[in-house]
């Protein structure tokens, strides 16, 4: 099986240096609730391509420097550690 | 709270209420002395769903005015100069439902028809081993209250915890 990916987003750190854009503004830039933003900004939730994309778009940058990938070892990895 | 789980913990206790009586209508006096007589059970539950229904909308409807009165309120406290057409914008910005509740929803009803499910196979296990037809029907509407009692609870729970 594939390593599992996690996701991390720098939401909170885009939103500071955006004059402190309120949570509520990313979400109606985003066209979504202001629970998903709050969501996505603690890692609750994985958002879907599309809405990621318009996440990016409302700070004004590419998709990768709000999302990146982090590699999770396997079960098996960490038991060899 | 999110206007989400609020609405989820509302028609979580109106299925509670409506499963509460009910267990004490028909496992009270009325449904004991017609223990044998079918229609009266399959009456009884047709009720219940109707009345379910009904309840259903009308305690939705009073919570989206309720909640809509609050939000207003709050609103016109802390900024007086507010206009209405900002208030009403707000409240329907609090009510946009998007791809996590979508998500959060479809994920809660497979466990809902999950509970609805075994519900079906303990009425027929019941039923093969002798019990009757009235315990069958009741097996199967008490399964379907509970199933959206734990999908209510489920939803609850992956606004809490999260999805992904």
């Amino acid at each position: 099986m594939p390593d599992k990916l996690e996701i991390t987003n720098n939401i909170r750190t885009l939103r500071f240096f955006a004059n402190e854009m309120t949570q509520q503004t990313l979400a109606e830039q985003a066209g979504v609730s202001r629970q998903t933003i709050i969501a996505v900004e603690a890692g609750k939730y994985t958002p879907s391509l599309e809405l990621a994309f318009r996440i990016a778009e409302a700070f004004g940058v590419s998709i990768t420097e709000v999302f990146s990938v982090v590699k999770q070892p396997k079960q098996q990895e960490l038991k060899e550690k | 709270m999110s206007y989400q789980e609020k609405k989820t913990i509302v028609s979580l206790i109106t299925g509670v209420l409506i499963l509460v009586a009910y267990c004490i209508y028909a496992f009270g006096k009325a449904g004991m002395e017609q223990l044998d007589n079918l229609q009266f059970w399959a009456k009884t539950i047709l009720a219940f769903i109707g009345i379910g229904i009904v309840a259903l909308i009308i305690i939705m409807i009073v919570f989206h005015i309720l909640l809509a009165v609050s939000k207003a309120v709050q609103q016109k406290l802390s900024d007086e100069t507010i206009d209405d057409k900002e208030i009403e914008k707000s409240i329907e910005r609090e009510m946009v439902e998007d791809e996590m509740d979508k998500l959060i929803e479809l994920k809660a009803s497979r466990i809902g028809y999950s509970a609805i499910g075994v519900g079906f196979i303990a009425g027929l296990i019941a039923v093969a081993f002798g019990a009757s037809a009235v315990a069958l029907l009741n097996i199967l509407f008490l399964s379907g209250s509970v199933g959206s009692i734990v999908e209510g609870f489920v939803q609850i729970g992956y606004y809490r915890r999260g999805v992904r």
